[in-house]
């Protein structure tokens, strides 16, 4: 397929064009040094050279407060909010925030497939962007170039003066329709390069957490730990949540709503008899970080974490997860080599 | 990296919406604990397994994971044990009969009773335990001639708080059923066995080439049968053990029941000790 140039002076008419007819969610910058991803206003307030955002789009599709019913108590009875389609183009969306949806949709397909998130996953056009790697970004660990094009509709790779524009569906073709650019000549680039690492190949990460189930590290780590839940909250493919009714002032109706949960609080692994089976930090750190590179990933061969460092850059303590995978490679090597 | 599959959404069910279901009977078990006996619309089958749960809707309150008690053999309508715990058995505690609650489920693996045919089935119960563990013995009981021995070790905190006392009495009439009860601390008038439930294993004599032991109970009673049955020689293999965990969804994505890699809700609550062994967040 032959790439197209966008002149960075063209970008806010592409933009323009895009909205004609989907709404378009693209990041913005927010305060002094955050970048959120919202719906389109003013084309000129699209931001496509961003580190990454504070949330990812996982907010679109399981929103943080999502009503799952809405009940009448004088009756007794609930109706069910209704169901509809993100039906929008995300514009500037990175890679890895691409791969963390897709680890999403197969959580909700797989099992049980649930309704709710997939009727609100339908309709998305996605036309990504790639980036340049910050001392957080790890993604490349994972298997998640910065130009990792998998699932995108359209894909913009940063070029000298603009971008170089890929359609790769259908949806992508047709949404480029009626905005003419010229043929861009070079070679895509390659993906850029991280300087952050976990050291080892990725198919042996499964070995090491195999092997790190007793380790020294969570226990040293968790140290440090305020059992904030700040990674859950803020990672892509973090899905576990809470579900609470909530009544009105006239206690007479109530929504019962589902929000993000947190296996790093206390109370998340609670029972009803007020024993907590992950009673203490290092148990809750491992199960949060296991969640990321073992139990799915054993199912599905690929690590549920995506390299976007947004749990390291926001840790309340500096905890890092890289730090923590590199330090039980470490372990592990270092077993085997005893052996 | 593989692309997932994003499944059409005509093809998902609607996971979080309850059904209405009347209650048809309500009987007090202790002062804290009631049996609700309960009607889905149009009188449908729940169409359970023993072992299998369902999640309860109060609206306000919220929604909690019971367990069935009453046995699919007998059809109609199905049974709850409520013990009053919190706002939401509070609310239910208050319900009387032609009422409604939602429901959803039934939810979990529940026993496996096409493996545990022929057996002589051990059955220990801890407490609430056994409001879980009554659907089992009386689907045994209903089917009698499919399973062997029918050993049934009931232990409680006091004998205030022994429950189906009613139902108990017929088991002990059953030649078929060998009953055995014991109570931490029993009153002035308790003339029966005293002692943890542990002290009721040591004196069973068991066929351990066709014994399957079936536990419920309080989190800190599993370990301790485990030891005693293992030490009858029962091989864990053929121990399960229905564990407890606080559900918020029931079809395994809240991530609140998950031990391990491992989810209560859908591949649970019931594991044998062998599956239990590889599962260090389990016991």
């Amino acid at each position: 397929m032959t790439a197209m140039m966008l002149d960075n002076d063209r970008v806010v008419d592409f933009v323009t064009h895009l909205q004609e007819n989907k709404p378009v969610y693209a990041p913005h910058a927010k305060g002094r040094s955050s970048f959120v991803f919202d719906q389109v206003e003013k084309p000129d307030d699209v931001v496509l050279d961003y580190p990454r955002t504070l949330h990812s789009i996982k907010k679109f599709f399981l929103p943080p407060q999502d009503d799952l019913l809405d009940f009448n108590l004088v009756e007794n009875s609930f109706t069910e909010p209704e169901l509809k389609p993100f039906d929008a183009v995300f514009l500037g969306v990175h890679s890895y925030d691409l791969h963390a949806v897709m680890r999403l949709d197969y959580v909700y397909s797989q099992g049980n497939p649930e309704r709710n998130y997939l009727a609100r996953r339908q309709g998305a056009v996605f036309v990504g962007v790639s980036f340049t790697p910050d001392k957080h970004h790890f993604s490349g660990s994972v298997g998640i170039g910065t130009n990792d094009t998998t699932g995108f509709d359209v894909f913009l790779h940063i070029v000298d003066d603009g971008y170089a524009v890929e359609a790769l569906t259908e949806a992508g073709t047709d949404l480029l329709q009626g905005f003419d650019m010229p043929v861009y000549e070079g070679a895509l680039p390659a993906s850029a390069h991280f300087e952050q690492h976990i050291y080892v190949p990725q198919g042996k990460l499964l070995d090491v957490f195999d092997h790190g189930y007793h380790s020294v590290v969570w226990s040293d780590e968790a140290a440090h730990c305020t059992g904030c839940g700040t990674c859950n909250l803020i990672c892509p493919t973090c899905s576990c949540f809470n579900v609470e009714d909530h009544v009105d002032v006239t206690v007479t109706h109530g929504t019962r709503t589902r929000s993000w949960d947190s296996c790093m609080l206390r109370g998340f692994g609670e029972v009803a008899g007020g024993e907590v089976f992950r009673e203490n930090l290092a148990d809750r750190q491992r199960h949060r970080v296991y969640r990321k590179f073992k139990y799915i990933s054993d199912e599905t061969g690929e690590p549920w974490c995506v390299g976007c460092g947004r749990c390291t850059m926001n840790c309340t303590a500096g905890i890092s997860i890289v730090n923590i995978v590199n330090r039980l490679v470490n372990e592990y090597d270092k077993s085997r080599a005893a052996v | 990296m593989t692309e997932h599959k994003l499944m059409d959404p005509a093809g998902a069910r609607d996971l979080y919406l309850p059904e209405m279901a009347e209650i048809v009977a309500v009987k007090d078990l202790t002062d804290q604990e009631k049996l609700y006996e309960i009607v889905l619309p149009e009188g449908r089958e729940l169409g359970h397994k023993p072992g299998q749960f369902v999640a309860v809707s109060m609206f306000g309150a919220g929604e909690a994971p019971f367990s069935v008690s009453s046995s699919p053999t007998r059809l109609g309508s199905f049974e709850l044990g409520v013990r009053k715990v919190g706002m939401l058995t509070e609310m239910m505690h208050r319900l009387v009969p032609g009422e409604k609650v939602g429901i959803r489920g039934p939810f979990g693996n529940g026993f496996d009773m096409e493996a545990l045919r022929g057996k002589d089935l051990l059955i220990i119960a801890g407490g609430i335990g056994l409001v879980p563990m009554r659907s089992l013995i009386n689907y045994a009981i209903d089917r009698r001639d499919d399973f062997g021995r029918l050993i049934i070790c009931y232990g409680s905190h006091s004998d205030a708080e022994l429950l189906f006392n009613d139902e108990r009495k017929l088991w002990d009439q059953d030649p078929r059923i060998e009953h055995h009860v014991t109570v931490d601390v029993g009153s002035d008038e308790w003339t029966g066995n005293t002692g943890v439930i542990t002290t009721l294993i040591p004196r069973l004599e068991l066929d351990l080439s066709r014994t399957v032991a079936c536990v419920c109970g309080p989190p800190v009673m599993y370990r301790y049968v485990q030891l005693a049955l293992r030490s009858k020689g029962l091989p864990e293999k053929e121990i399960f053990m229905s564990l407890e965990r606080r559900m918020k969804c029931g079809v395994g994505k809240c991530g609140h029941c998950q031990i391990n890699n491992t989810f209560v809700c859908t591949e649970g609550p019931v594991y044998n000790g062998l599956e239990l062994k590889s599962l260090q967040e389990a016991l």
